[in-house]
């Protein structure tokens, strides 16, 4: 497997008071000109909704479908039947209305493809986070899920682009 | 029973579980590659899973990375891992050529990493199965480089459904001339980790 150097795909850069920084099992919201950002997705599963008309979104960066999945205490944002409905509650408590949030999400790899019993978690996080998101009547209009490589991932507020950055594909735009 | 509820009597027997498996390793690499190699006496450490990232330099850092779960009477999972750097002295290291040869990682250096670190890990697993008279075998080796963030929610996620903190073993593997470090973390299910200390007389 050959990969990019680490600044080649903007890992590593300079600290960026506009970044906010959403860690694992975090949930967080923005507006522009601040963009959100979540490092190193593997399994797990970062869950971006955006408004586009009043350039606001939320990010979520979770790690497994539901609370029955464990016995550890946590954040309940890192839940991905939880976390979705809470990133719409966020956004609606800013102002934003329900039809106009849009959904893309990134993630949901298998770290180590050879065996199959864990390479299910990832699977199973992006799942339930398809399905929170229809219930929730979000439409889902972009993703890059699967494989076996992380990601991180950028939502950028003022045109609603989620950029994934990875060694294995560089740069993507979605 | 969690890691981080371990007593200061209980992590030395953990600790000197590490310096057996350490001995072991240093055994088994220097039959291997048929020069002595030595494996450092490791520090033992308990480190909550989410501050792992951190050692490696943060989440989106390089790093070589071999998981193993464990079959057998102790149920949980081993996970080798070392900056990218690191793991590419370790290939010139097994092959006895000078460091800073191996510049790229292709599937010859993948098999190196990972079979030297299958052989730490079940050196590691043996000292616990000797000293704890319980059978410790590890499952198929797998091999990623990337973010050590993503390949720690192996950890978070799978073992972590029942942990919050590993067992941090770091070392140095080194010959004559190239030393290389690394972090050995021994994940176990909480009922498996009662059984080891029972069985260790430290419950």
């Amino acid at each position: 497997m050959s990969v990019p150097p680490e600044e080649d795909i903007g890992i590593g850069c300079e600290p960026d008071p506009n970044r906010v920084e959403v860690g694992m099992g975090e949930l967080r919201a923005a507006k522009y000109p601040d963009y959100l950002m979540t490092p190193a997705l593997g399994s797990c599963v970062g869950v971006a909704v955006y408004d586009r008309l009043l350039r606001q979104g939320a990010l979520a960066h979770i790690m497994l479908p539901r609370p029955s999945d464990t016995v550890m205490n946590g954040a309940e944002s890192r839940f991905a039947s939880i976390a979705v409905d809470r990133l719409v509650e966020e956004l609606v408590a800013r102002g934003s209305l329900r039809r106009r949030l849009v959904a893309k999400i990134a993630g949901g790899a298998a770290m180590f493809a050879s065996d199959a019993s864990f390479s299910a978690i990832g699977k199973r996080n992006a799942e339930e986070v398809r399905e929170r998101l229809a219930l929730a009547r979000v439409p889902l209009i972009a993703e890059d899920v699967g494989g076996s490589h992380a990601r991180t991932v950028e939502l950028h507020l003022d045109s609603g682009e989620f950029v994934v950055r990875s060694y294995l594909y560089g740069i993507k735009r979605l | 029973m969690r890691l981080e509820d371990l007593s200061e009597l209980q992590l030395d027997a953990l600790r000197e579980v590490g310096n057996i498996g350490a001995g072991h390793a240093a055994t088994a690499l220097s039959q291997l590659l048929g020069r002595p190699i030595d494996v450092a006496q490791p520090a033992l450490e308990i480190v909550p899973l989410v501050e792992v990232p951190a050692v490696f330099g943060g989440p989106e850092r390089l790093v070589a990375a071999v998981y193993s779960r464990l079959l057998g009477e102790v149920e949980g999972g081993i996970l080798l891992m070392a900056s990218r750097g690191d793991a590419l002295d370790l290939v010139d290291l097994m092959h006895d050529r000078p460091r800073g040869t191996t510049v790229s990682f292709g599937h010859a250096e993948e098999t190196s990493v990972t079979h030297v670190f299958a052989i730490l890990q079940a050196a590691y697993l043996a000292s616990i199965g000797r000293l704890a008279d319980l059978e410790v075998l590890p499952a198929e080796p797998a091999f990623a480089l990337d973010m050590a963030g993503a390949i720690l929610q192996v950890a978070t996620t799978e073992v972590g459904m029942f942990a919050s903190s590993a067992a941090l073993v770091r070392t140095r593997l080194s010959d004559e001339e190239t030393s290389v470090g690394m972090g050995l973390f021994f994940l176990p299910e909480p009922r498996s980790l009662e059984v080891i200390l029972g069985k260790l007389g430290m419950v």
